[in-house]
């Protein structure tokens, strides 16, 4: 009997109900980007000076340093924001009320929150009331750890945070936009940690930092290519093909994060010296202010699908939506 | 239960309301006259606000969509071309709500707990609880709930728990005067919803099928059945509903796997290149 119901079913003949939205589209604004883009380039940053202080502890002593006051200031911003984007904001602590594997909401603010405590913590260390005491400089460390392992979480969980939703612009391709979420999380850290290094005037070590950032860069964009192919094929490009804005965010978001990081450090070791030296400072400067732009690009193109419904339906059509193709 | 409500379900239809049991609504759109009683109803027994500022020009439907603070809406479409394939122009009605879905996106998606399963099987909003993280809202498949800018929390149709409570069948389905929306216990619609599919084949309206019901449109993807179900006569997507919705925490595991594999790639390349060197 319900076979047959499916059978009988004509296809989709892109029709939609008078062009109204067929699905509601999230209240989030700016601050819900700032806070993916922030606590990812915290998390990512903290991530790095973890690895690279288990291969070069001395060497990387100042970039570890820094590494810790990123994830502070990273975090204390991130919770910031966060709870000033919830609409009862004084009943912000109901978070902890359960925690929910099916939501990256739920499970993704106690990977944040491990975050926070463990950056506060290795942040302490580095003060000056630790001094020799052997034990808080063991704690620091052990912080550290999790902070950079929680860290990876907060620059990773934000994937699965838009694409477990029923927004065509982010739910197409969660594989790929996992991919493209690492990337521009670890460009920026090591964008991030090659400023503080190249501010410190510790130029050798800020040539580590913007290798690790180039590679990601890499990443990132063809990651970002494969999301767009993706998109393409299950018929949900249009909130981005028909919008002008959108279109040049997209495009300038992608310039900003990935050509011109790439130019500025090739340039920097074309040239050498000074003129190298801001050539490099200033594509990490794009490296961190592209990704801040395709954070903010994807949530205004998710919000932006509400003006073309068929873009919904395409993706809710029988035997798509349902796996990445990949 | 110490509701001393009178408990008409049970006195009028000697069928009482039992906690524990699993009820909904079956829609059955060719029965809907497009009168909007149900929307009435529905803002008049939970004291909803009305919103609407102008004519929308989508034939009667002034209503436009389900939001904060309208749960029920009927949709108008007018085929009076044939375009859809019909020899005779027709005009499809149907009453949308909320299709508390087993197992149900947005209560996957609460952070809070606020969204909860009741003992009737229907899926509430707590509003002491949602604190307005507004992750339910993209996250419900068919448009439905939505975050109230006045009061800062989610709402959505609550199949009348309150009035369930009190042995009472939800409003709009008591005011229907069709019998277009039926309430009763999801396996005695299911079967009615099956019959009255098979007596319309028989009558020659061979485009009529279920949407929601086990195995049909609208349970795909995870989703298995929709406790408010339809029984609609043309695509979902004429009605603005999606053909195959599916279950948004399926694609958790997806993103952030990839996401976490991606990040562990570029860490071992970050340690071999942030070693200086170094052996």
């Amino acid at each position: 009997m319900t076979r047959q119901d499916r059978h009988t079913l004509r296809d989709w003949r892109g029709e939609t109900y008078y062009g109204q939205q067929a699905l509601k589209y999230p209240h989030w604004d700016w601050k819900v980007s700032g806070y993916i883009a922030v606590a990812g380039t915290a998390g990512a940053a903290q991530a790095l000076a973890t690895l690279g202080s288990l291969r070069d502890p001395e060497g990387l002593r100042a970039a570890r340093r820094g590494a810790r006051l990123m994830a502070l200031a990273g975090s204390t911003a991130g919770a910031a924001m966060l709870i000033a984007d919830l609409k009862t904001p004084q009943r912000f602590h109901n978070m902890l009320r359960i925690l929910r594997p099916t939501s990256p909401m739920s499970f993704g603010t106690y990977i944040f929150g491990a975050f926070g405590g463990a950056s506060l913590f290795s942040a302490f260390a580095e003060g000056p009331a630790v001094g020799r005491r052997h034990l808080l400089r063991w704690l620091g460390k052990a912080a550290q750890l999790v902070s950079g392992f929680s860290g990876a979480g907060v620059a990773t969980y934000t994937a699965a945070l838009v694409s477990a939703t029923s927004n065509p612009y982010w739910a197409a391709a969660p594989r790929s936009l996992g991919g493209q979420f690492a990337g521009v999380a670890v460009a920026m850290g090591a964008a991030a940690l090659a400023l503080w290094e190249r501010l410190g005037g510790r130029d050798a070590t800020a040539r580590r930092f913007e290798k690790v950032a180039a590679i990601a860069t890499l990443a990132h964009v063809g990651a970002s290519t494969a999301v767009n192919k993706r998109l393409k094929e299950c018929g949900v490009s249009q909130p981005i093909e028909h919008s002008k804005p959108q279109r040049r965010l997209k495009a300038s978001s992608l310039i900003i994060a990935g050509a011109a990081p790439l130019v500025g450090y090739a340039l920097s070791a074309a040239l050498g010296g000074r003129a190298g030296r801001n050539a490099a400072m200033a594509g990490s400067c794009a490296a961190l202010a592209g990704g801040m732009l395709m954070r903010h690009g994807l949530l205004e193109a998710g919000k932006a699908a509400r003006e073309q419904p068929e873009s919904g339906f395409a993706l809710a059509q029988p035997m798509k939506g349902d796996d990445d193709g990949h | 239960m110490s509701f001393d409500l009178p408990r008409t379900r049970e006195s009028v239809q000697g069928d009482a309301i039992e906690p524990g049991r699993a009820y909904g609504f079956f829609t059955d759109t060719t029965l809907c006259i497009g009168c909007k009683a149900c929307e009435v109803a529905c803002k008049e027994w939970n004291q909803l606000p009305a919103e609407q500022e102008a004519m929308s020009g989508m034939s009667y439907d002034n209503t436009r969509e389900l939001s904060a603070t309208t749960w029920r809406h009927v949709a108008f479409v007018e085929q009076m071309d044939g375009a859809a394939g019909n020899a005779d122009p027709r005009w499809l009605m149907m009453s949308d709500v909320c299709k508390h879905c087993d197992p149900a996106p947005c209560l996957e998606a609460c952070p809070t707990g606020a969204i909860f399963r009741t003992e009737f099987d229907s899926v509430v909003v707590q509003q002491d609880v949602c604190n307005g993280c507004g992750y339910c809202v993209p996250a419900c498949p068919f448009g439905v709930v939505d975050v109230d800018e006045v009061d800062g929390k989610a709402h959505k149709c609550t199949l009348c728990y309150d009035r369930l409570k009190g042995g009472r069948e939800p409003a709009c389905a008591q005011v229907c005067p069709t019998d277009s929306i039926q309430f009763g216990p999801l396996d005695e619609l299911i079967d009615r919803a099956h019959e009255r599919t098979r007596a319309l084949h028989d009558r020659g309206e061979t485009d009529a099928y279920l949407y929601g019901v086990p195995d049909s449109p609208g349970a795909t993807g995870g989703i298995e059945k929709l406790n408010a179900f339809f029984l609609l006569c043309d695509r979902p997507e004429i009605y603005n509903l999606p053909a195959a919705p599916t279950l948004p925490s399926r694609r958790i595991a997806p993103a952030f796997g990839a996401s976490l594999a991606a990040f562990a790639g570029l860490a071992i390349a970050a340690a071999a290149l942030l070693g200086g060197g170094r052996r």
